[in-house]
């Protein structure tokens, strides 16, 4: 069994890089290639630019998205015309981009195409709701983590990880880095109530006192570093909409008023701290929780760097499988090897699969 | 629209209340100018006229679908522009083309069903879906269909047969599509003006529904274009106003006025709802020349060229410019217009507020001669005592038992009401502050008596530098104890009755 079945059970799926040449764009054509799409109808978009042949940044060899005939596909006019497959538009949106309005259409023909969808999260969320309301069963996101994009990945309900060693040819390095992602990425949901008062909030530092109450603290911004708790000894749970740094953690941590006070951050994206930090701040007995969840449902490596350094794949999957107690794929490999966490032991089983995308299933 | 909509009479309150459904009929309506001729305002009024009949006739759920058509309407100007430029069109300007015809057949068969089509006339644009929509499927998508060309048809069921040639395929597809595009393009110039004239008529409906339905929701009325250049207004509100009072659970009081040939001055009682009688004009104004709903029971109002609202306390800071001088420039600006030979609406609000007594008497008293030209309607807020020989002169009622009264009365001289300290007391003003004002006006009105031992008096401060109970609290104007010009009426007496 692999993936493709959980990723039915949701109605959207974002595929996130941790970094460029990690082999998202390659974990997206798996996905894309073995949904059935006789039984369900599927969507994909981008938040970015992806699809390109070369790296925009590293100029090495990248694969293009390629879609079945019959599925959706939203992406901007300038590559709209660009498109190589042959498709009919069903929407013009009023959503605009760098690279001209986003449109919609279905492929009437299988092919290769550059996504390059809404660039807001705002934008993204009405196309999301656009294609559901539509009928379409399943929604796919092309995610970027990069620090510059607005729309943020978590507004999906599942999520598949890519990582690798672009991110770092370091194999304890990228393990861990990996690890510490993956545990932001499951931080748990505030509760319902929370939920309901903080979701609209876009901005600010806020706090909710013990009788469900809200409050700015209109004097700071989470990356400032002056920043003054006061007027709250009350404080159950202390909101950052933006974005959540060392120094504003390190601030809560050794603050003995806030010491029970729940943190939480709209996603975990919004969460630019150190492992170190965060780990200081929940050994403390500091608690974080999010606004927005993903479901991880795999993490996949690609086990080469574009510089040409290549890590054992089998180690590389069996230490991360030890880490994140996830199944990790790579699917770089002609056999694409699963590695499945054993729950008592620390080493793994690997279980070779046969992809059609490279050879029959 | 966009000069006037920022005015601090409340125009954008009134538009951003329309239930507008296309983001193109927003655009358009703000880029409208304003009608000044009444041809224009009564033929605009006959149209929307015929979409409150319509909204009475049809059910709610006809007109939410009327409206989620009309969310479809998008600005392809620039689309149309190409066209009629006879350039070729790409897949995405076919596909905007195909969804604007399709949407406009649709809201022209309603508009006809309902018979509005004589009021609003949509193009009739069966002849682009024809062209656009070979296989008749009636569909608001687009791609060059195999339909067009049988060699087309062939080449793609190959290149699903073959994906390996696709490429190779897919570049002698492109060139047939091209082909197939240019050839609808050229089909469908003659239509370019026909395009425009149905994105302008669907932009015209959306708008008229909303305003329809804005009457029906506010209690707004249809107004009258007035003959003889006199503006009456019976029960008229302000939508913005009264609404912040009804959230505090209080009602607006309508007021009613006439005005247009002589200057028109409003005096009262701080308090008396003067300033918002001028917003309220102003606005109206503006509604009437941009075609809205009137907030009034009925209203016979007159076209003018030009409207200037000029309310008191706006300071440029930007400009570096005091309140003072920000008014000066404000109140300059309509002069100049008036010797233009323009036909001008001036609602003035409390000129020369912020200077001494006695130069903004004098300033006021000026200005009402200095714009009482034919082409000049006036209507003027002051607290000052004017020469009533010039202007109308209305006054609100004013407090009564306790309660404010917001009618306007006429008033037969200049002399203002004296009801500052009343209103001040019941505000629950300090009562030591009140009454030592109180004992200044009594001893002001009757300059024999002694300051010191009048009635018991104890004026604190005895030092005597008279309290200036603000610049516009009033005090009789020969009170020579005062800092107050007398170049007006004679003295009543002063200080709450």
């Amino acid at each position: 069994m692999t993936f493709i079945d959980d990723i039915l059970n949701y109605d959207s799926l974002s595929i996130v890089g941790l970094q460029k040449n990690t082999g998202k764009t390659v974990s997206l054509n798996y996905v894309l290639d073995r949904l059935p799409i006789e039984r369900k109808r599927i969507a994909v978009t981008s938040i970015g630019i992806d699809g390109e042949t070369t790296d925009q940044v590293t100029r090495t060899q990248k694969p293009e998205i390629y879609l079945r005939q019959g599925m959706y596909f939203g992406t901007s006019e300038m590559h709209y015309r660009q498109k190589r497959i042959v498709s009919e538009l069903i929407d013009v949106s009023d959503e605009n981009t760098s690279l001209g309005r986003v449109v919609t259409a279905k492929a009437l023909t299988g092919g290769k195409i550059l996504l390059s969808g809404p660039s807001s999260a705002s934008g993204l969320k009405r196309w999301m709701k656009d294609m559901h309301r539509v009928g379409l069963d399943l929604v796919i996101i092309d995610g970027a983590l990069s620090r510059l994009s607005l729309a943020s990945p978590a507004v999906s309900q599942s999520m598949i990880l890519a990582t690798g060693a672009a991110y770092s040819t370091n194999m304890t390095t990228l393990v861990n880095q990996t690890a510490f992602i993956v545990e932001l990425i499951n931080i748990p949901l505030t509760d319902e109530e929370q939920l309901k008062l903080l979701m609209p909030i876009e901005k600010g530092v806020w706090f909710v006192d013990s009788d469900g109450a809200l409050h700015e603290i209109k004097t700071v911004s989470s990356l400032s570093q002056e920043i003054h708790f006061e007027g709250m000894d009350d404080c159950k749970t202390l909101y950052v909409a933006g974005a959540l740094v060392d120094g504003f953690l390190e601030k809560v941590r050794k603050n003995p008023k806030l010491k029970t006070c729940e943190l939480v951050v709209r996603d975990f994206t919004k969460i630019f701290v150190s492992p170190q930090q965060y780990r200081l701040f929940l050994k403390l007995g500091g608690r974080i929780r999010v606004l927005q969840k993903s479901k991880l449902i795999a993490v996949t490596v690609n086990p080469t760097s574009p510089l040409g350094v290549v890590l054992d794949s089998d180690t590389l999957c069996a230490k991360l499988t030890e880490a994140i107690h996830l199944p990790v794929y790579d699917l770089m490999k002609d056999n694409v090897d699963v590695c499945v966490p054993q729950t008592s032991k620390t080493s793994c089983v690997c279980e070779t699969q046969t992809p059609t995308m490279m050879r029959c299933n | 629209m966009r000069d006037h909509i920022e005015s601090p009479c409340g125009l954008r309150y009134v538009f951003e209340q329309l239930e507008l459904q296309a983001g193109y009929t927003r655009r358009w309506m703000l880029d409208m100018p304003m009608m000044r001729t009444g041809e224009e305002i009564a033929q605009s009024y006959a149209v929307l006229r015929q979409f409150a009949d319509f909204i009475e006739r049809v059910d709610t759920p006809y007109i939410n679908t009327l409206q989620f058509r009309l969310q479809g309407l998008k600005d392809i100007r620039t689309t149309i522009k190409n066209l009629g430029q006879q350039a070729v069109l790409d897949d995405i300007e076919l596909f905007e083309v195909k969804h604007l015809a399709i949407l406009a057949v649709d809201v022209a068969e309603r508009m006809k069903a309902h018979g509005l089509d004589q009021a609003i006339a949509v193009p009739d644009l069966n002849e682009v879906i024809t062209i656009l929509d070979p296989d008749g499927l009636k569909m608001a998508t687009f791609y060059v269909y195999d339909s067009y060309c049988q060699e087309l048809r062939d080449l793609r069921a190959q290149m699903r047969q073959n994906p390996s040639r696709q490429e190779e395929l897919l570049a002698e597809c492109a060139e047939i599509e091209e082909g197939v595009r240019r050839d609808l393009s050229k089909q469908l110039v003659p239509f370019a003006k026909a395009l425009e004239e149905a994105q302008i008529a669907m932009a015209k409906i959306d708008m008229n529904l909303a305003k329809a339905l804005q009457i029906k929701q506010l209690g707004l009325c249809f107004p009258t274009i007035s003959k003889d250049d006199i503006s009456r207004y019976e029960a008229m509100f302000h939508p913005q106003v009264k609404d912040a009072l009804a959230q505090r659970k209080r009602a607006f009081h309508p007021v009613s006025l006439t005005f247009g040939q002589k200057p028109t001055l409003i005096t009262g009682a701080n308090m008396g709802g003067k300033t918002v009688v001028l917003k309220t004009l102003t606005l109206c104004q503006y509604l009437f020349q941009y075609g809205f709903g009137i907030p009034a029971q009925s209203a016979d109002i007159a076209v003018k060229d030009e409207v200037f609202f000029c309310i008191g306390d706006e300071q440029s800071i930007e400009k570096g410019l005091s309140s003072f001088a920000a008014e000066m420039k404000n109140i300059d600006a309509v002069i100049k217009a008036s010797r233009e030979n323009r036909k001008i609406v001036a609602l003035i609000d409390e000129p020369a507020r912020t200077t001494n007594p006695t130069e903004g008497t004098a300033l006021v008293s000026a200005l009402v001669k200095v714009l009482r030209g034919d082409n000049v309607s006036l209507v003027m807020t002051t607290h000052y005592d004017i020469e009533p020989t010039d202007a109308r002169c209305l006054r609100v009622k004013g407090f009564e038992n306790g309660t404010m009264n917001y009618e306007l009365v006429e008033v037969q001289d200049g002399e203002v009401p004296h009801e500052a300290l009343n209103i001040a007391e019941s505000l629950g003003i300090d009562k030591e502050w009140i009454e030592t004002a109180r004992a200044f006006l009594i001893m002001a009105n009757s300059p024999q008596l002694n300051l010191s031992n009048s009635i018991g008096l104890d004026p604190r401060g005895s030092n005597s530098t008279p309290l200036n109970e603000e610049g516009e609290n009033k005090t009789p104007s020969n009170s020579r104890g005062f800092r107050r010009g007398s170049n007006s009426t004679p003295c009543k007496n002063g200080g709450g009755e």
